[in-house]
């Protein structure tokens, strides 16, 4: 892969939230999300994703590879925009959640059909994935992970679950025990562990990410034609309709409308928690999930940690 | 097999206004979550006496609160009936609840004599004074996007708030936080209201004043807890 050249036209957008590369010589378009000050799917950011998904397929045949990385030091996304879920729940507004989850179907059906549209996916994760920031990793053709990265689904520490295609990714990569221990617990997983599981594809040291990245686009571009069609009757093997995506996000949003506050405020928890490492805190989410479930599991008193305790 | 989805960008125009509203002010609303002073408040409560300061300053946007609804209602268009109707009830719920920051205010050591003394900052008078010119001059519909971002703040943002106030200062059940704390509650109801009668807004000029004005009340109520 050469350097960065300039992004096509056809392509070029005035993104808040994207920041695109181009890498003329393999036809790869990069789109690294960064969203302030949580690296989450906002509302925003999942429309401008969309909109580069709705270019690649009005211009066919001009990208060939396409990569998800993370403009964000140390995460790659944080799923869910856990603030917007609040406030949501509290307005009582099914409508709105609904809506939400079928913008993400639509990005998830997108990435899933790729090979349809001539597209060859890579997620570079060079930082943590939690739930759905998860979930769209393992979307892609071929998941890359540093191995510093922690992911999980950690949903059900307040009474949700993973919405956005967790259950048949996860299922169709891993197999159901791993599905089912990952989402029923919100246990956090190393980079190593998920490679085992059969969910990560390759795990490289931290820094290796963007080299094993040119190894995979320079080795499947020569037979890209091959290795989509392949894609595409893997899709076959295993299918995804896009009726379960959407029977799974109606559920998860009626479920997100009976969480009460004590869930709501676990959310707000992680969501400060997150905040605090972007301001330069030594911990941010992972930490705060992995005191949760200590918290969960002996009790405010025995661990002498409470909610507030934990945030000075 | 189902087309991919192509579809051009869903916009305001397919989807219904409250939650246009909140993907229009998201930018607003995470800088006021994310602001550096309103983290520290959450993280470490504060002191006695900016915590006086933060109530003296609210007691202003409770005041101010149900005349500026008032000055709105009668400038709203008997197209607009529905949302004038909305207002009167609202104007009802929040009517002497200026007495409740008072009773907080009393309970941390100041009393009604001072409250009625105190001037408030140049950011409140602006936060008032934009909510009122905006009610009466810029578009009625306006004070929706002021009782947005006042009740964001209370529902979604009042609970961590008020706690970390009341563990920094040792304050017993919800005595000298009970403003605070009723509104998280009520206003959570409020936002139901809220949304529902924002989902019947159609024209593009309210529904751009709204937006303006939900703004521009997070960045200034942003700028009024950063002063204290």
């Amino acid at each position: 892969m050469s350097a960065t050249s300039v992004i096509p036209a056809a392509l070029e957008r005035p993104y808040k939230y994207l920041w695109l590369e181009w890498d003329q010589e393999f036809a790869v378009l990069t789109a690294r999300i960064c969203v302030k000050p949580i690296q989450c799917y906002s509302l925003a950011a999942m429309a401008e994703l969309q909109q580069v998904f709705n270019d690649i397929s009005a211009n066919p045949g001009l990208v060939k590879h396409f990569v998800m990385a993370s403009g964000a030091p140390g995460v790659f996304n944080f799923g869910g925009d856990l603030s917007l879920f609040v406030l949501l729940v509290r307005a009582r507004d099914l409508d709105s959640l609904k809506l939400y989850a079928r913008r993400c179907v639509d990005l998830v059906w997108w990435l899933e059909n790729a090979a349809q549209v001539g597209v060859h996916t890579t997620a570079l994760v060079q930082g943590d994935a939690l739930g759905g920031g998860l979930e769209s990793a393992l979307l892609h053709h071929n998941v890359i992970f540093e191995r510093n990265t922690q992911a999980g689904y950690p949903e059900v520490l307040f009474n949700l679950f993973p919405g956005m295609g967790a259950w048949h990714l996860t299922i169709r990569k891993g197999g159901f025990g791993i599905a089912n221990d990952m989402i029923l617990s919100g246990q956090i997983y190393t980079a190593d562990q998920l490679q085992r599981a059969g969910l990560v594809d390759l795990v490289v040291d931290v820094g290796q990410g963007e080299s094993a990245l040119r190894k995979i686009v320079r080795s499947a571009h020569p037979r890209l034609r091959g290795t989509l069609t392949a894609l595409q009757a893997r899709r076959i093997a295993a299918p995804i309709t896009y009726e379960s995506l959407q029977s799974v996000v109606e559920l998860w949003a009626v479920s997100a409308l009976r969480l009460k506050d004590r869930d709501l405020r676990l959310m707000e928890r992680l969501a400060r928690a997150q905040v605090r490492k972007v301001g330069g805190a030594a911990e941010g989410a992972v930490e705060e999930i992995k005191r949760i479930e200590l918290d969960t599991a002996w009790g405010f008193e025995r661990t002498g940690l409470s909610e507030w305790s934990t945030l000075t | 097999m189902r087309p991919l989805p192509t579809a051009p960008l869903r916009t305001a125009v397919t989807q219904p206004f409250f939650i246009d509203l909140i993907t229009r002010t998201d930018e607003a609303r995470r800088g006021f979550e994310t602001n550096p002073r309103v983290l520290q408040i959450v993280a470490d409560g504060l002191s006695v006496e900016r915590y006086r300061r933060l109530l003296l300053e609210l007691y202003h946007v409770v005041w101010h609160f149900n005349p500026t609804c008032a000055a709105a209602a009668s400038r709203l268009s008997d197209k607009h009936a529905e949302i004038r109707y909305f207002l009167y009830d609202h104007m009802m719920e929040e009517k002497g609840h200026e007495g409740w920051v008072a009773n907080d205010l009393e309970v941390v050591g100041v009393s009604h004599s001072e409250v009625a003394l105190y001037r408030p900052s140049n950011s409140i008078l602006a936060l008032n004074g934009y909510n009122y010119w905006s009610a009466d001059r810029r578009h009625p519909c306006s004070v929706l996007g002021m009782l947005y971002a006042l009740e964001v703040i209370a529902s979604v943002y009042g609970g961590p708030i008020a706690a970390a106030i009341k563990e920094s200062l040792l304050l017993e059940d919800d005595r000298g936080i009970s403003f605070i704390t009723s509104h998280i509650t009520m206003d959570a109801e409020h936002m139901a209201e809220l949304r529902l009668i924002l989902n019947t807004i159609r024209d593009d000029e309210s529904k751009v004043a709204i937006t303006e004005s939900a703004t521009f009340n997070f960045e200034q109520f942003t700028r009024v807890l950063e002063a204290i």
